[in-house]
């Protein structure tokens, strides 16, 4: 009997992992699985979307989701019409291009609800105090990137024409901006702007950005997107992505999660130094929460009308897209 | 000759885009993934001419950077013949070297000498350079011994004499290097002005990629076949000239 009994338990040890792992390996294949094309590396851009995966908020929602990193070669709007991604995060520039050649996407969410791209420059060397002083000023811009069609938007409406200032084609070195030879440098606020300032910092030098948003341009930027046949025929799926996604990010940005939101930054982006994520963090929160937090990801139908607006002017796209339709309904403002 | 390169790069292209073409109708995906004819032909009709002064200038920079590599390793390769320890030391320096890829030495080049020509033509010397060195130090270390001989026991031999008679019955293969290397010098130069450059076909193809425009790519692609099957037969028609005279003298 003791015999039995002893054996029975060993069983019992030995299958209880066992049984443990099936369950494990079956609750795992009951989740739906979908990918998500971010538009850029992992970044402090991308916390919540990693915050989101990492803290289980997709799974509790019966969702696997493979965030798959970004980059110059990888374009979401593509990845989500080939079938290889589900969800995707694409800038406003990308997704009115797509929508002008009849790619099917609809914007589900407005990550950033100020444009971060702004333009650093040097207070004691520049003046600069109201959009006029840009005239005879040596201005950087990525030639085709969407902040050549910000600052083209912004000198168009303080009536500066392209004579009167000098633009410096831009990439990813930023030695002429230090050396002085170029008096604007653009950069992303929540991300370039704390290391570019930290360096000039302890240089022992002044910086300060000029922000187009704050000057009446306002170019959206990341957004969530889907195609319209998901939205179509898996609406539930949409649904359960998209409040996991803005409670991941919600979360994510909240003050109180702030050392888990970083650590799970830090696991995905090694290269950047925990000191400069935490700096990076607040100015993100401050980019994307303006309006109330329940509200997160609210899409601002006004900034989309005043983005086609821009493109079409500047030709950009070559006719209306009707941006009202390309907006999921329920989630704008 | 001209005539069978340009036909053969048109089968290759006008097969890939047949691919594309076939892919977009056969997935229904939209202009944004794959342009319809019509918008490669009308991309094609707006920005042929720009792009075209484009393809000239990158093709102006790669032809620059292959003589100057062409230079750099028949010296390098007359040096190394001197002794075996010399040739096998450069030849060891040049796999290490080459082990780089181009891409990430790029960008140290132009933040050292920033984006204009100078950059452009190094990156396109260094690209074409070392394939074209060991080629060239396995021709000028390689005795011609029946030649050869026949000078050293007159005691008439010089190097520069040496070099010539080693370079003479070798010079199919250095034909063949030289044409072969030149297709290297144009991709390393469109690698140069895709990562940094302010000019050239691979910066229109960059800003092109910006814009996620396939069409203006393809026309980036036509321009530039076109443009290297023209040097490659320049390049041929060259060669065979110089055998016909060698032969002839």
């Amino acid at each position: 009997m003791g015999t039995d009994w002893g054996t029975s338990m060993k069983r019992a040890w030995i299958l209880f992992p066992i049984l443990i792992f099936l369950f494990a390996c079956g609750q795992k294949e009951n989740l739906e699985e979908v990918n998500y094309r971010l538009k850029w590396l992992y970044n402090v851009s991308t916390v919540g979307d990693l915050y989101a995966e990492a803290q289980g908020y997709f799974a509790r929602h019966g969702l696997r989701v493979n965030v798959k990193p970004g980059g110059p070669e990888r374009d979401a709007l593509k990845e989500l019409e080939l079938g290889h991604a589900q969800f995707g995060v694409a800038s406003a520039d990308q997704v009115l291009r797509a929508a002008a050649k009849g790619a099917p996407i609809v914007v589900l969410a407005q990550l950033f609800q100020v444009n971060p791209l702004n333009w650093i420059y040097r207070p004691d060397q520049t003046l600069f105090a109201t959009p006029e002083d840009l005239k005879g000023k040596r201005i950087g811009v990525t030639f085709g990137g969407n902040d050549e069609a910000i600052l083209r938007a912004l000198l168009a409406r303080y009536g500066i024409t392209e004579d009167q200032v000098s633009l410096f084609s831009v990439r990813y070195d930023y030695t002429p901006f230090y050396e002085g030879e170029v008096d604007f440098w653009p950069l992303y606020l929540n991300a370039q702007a704390v290391i570019i300032g930290e360096k000039l910092e302890k240089a022992g030098e002044k910086y300060a950005f000029m922000s187009p948003d704050a000057l009446g341009v306002r170019f959206v930027a990341n957004s969530v997107v889907t195609t319209r046949e998901m939205l179509e025929k898996r609406p539930e799926t949409v649904k359960r992505f998209l409040t996991a996604l803005l409670q991941g990010w919600q979360d994510a940005l909240d003050p109180k999660n702030e050392d888990q939101a970083v650590k799970v930054l830090l696991a995905a982006d090694r290269e950047t130094p925990e000191a400069v994520v935490r700096r990076q963090l607040p100015v993100t929160r401050q980019l994307m929460t303006t309006s109330p937090a329940s509200e997160f990801g609210k899409i601002d139908t006004a900034a989309w009308q005043q983005t086609e607006e821009i493109m079409r002017t500047q030709k950009l796209i070559p006719g209306p897209v009707a941006v009202e339709t390309l907006l999921a309904p329920g989630n704008t403002e | 000759m001209l005539h069978r390169r340009i036909y053969q790069f048109f089968i290759i292209y006008f097969l890939g885009v047949g691919l594309l073409l076939a892919l977009k109708y056969g997935l229904s995906l939209s202009d944004y993934v794959i342009p319809s004819p019509g918008e490669i032909w009308r991309t094609g009709r707006t920005y042929a001419g720009p792009y075209l002064l484009a393809v000239l200038n990158t093709l102006a920079v790669a032809v620059l950077g292959h003589i100057v590599s062409i230079c750099l390793a028949t010296m390098v390769a007359i040096l190394g013949r001197l002794t075996a320890w010399v040739g096998s030391f450069i030849r060891t320096a040049a796999f290490n070297i080459q082990a780089y890829p181009i891409v990430a030495v790029a960008p140290i080049i132009f933040i050292l000498l920033g984006d204009g020509l100078a950059s452009r033509l190094l990156i396109a010397a260094m690209i074409c350079y070392f394939p074209l060195l060991l080629s060239f130090i396995g021709v000028f270390s390689e005795p011609v011994r029946e030649i050869e001989h026949f000078f050293e026991s007159t005691g008439r031999m010089t190097w520069r004499l040496q070099v010539k008679i080693r370079a003479f019955e070798n010079i199919q293969k250095l034909t063949t290097v030289i044409v072969g290397s030149a297709t290297m010098a144009m991709v390393g130069t469109i690698v140069a002005e895709f990562i940094a450059a302010t000019a050239g076909i691979g910066y229109s193809i960059r800003i092109a990629l910006y814009q996620s425009d396939l069409a203006k790519i393809l026309v980036a692609l036509f321009l530039i076949g076109i443009g290297t099957s023209l040097y490659l037969v320049s390049l041929e028609w060259i060669g065979n000239a110089l055998q016909a005279r060698l032969k002839r003298t």
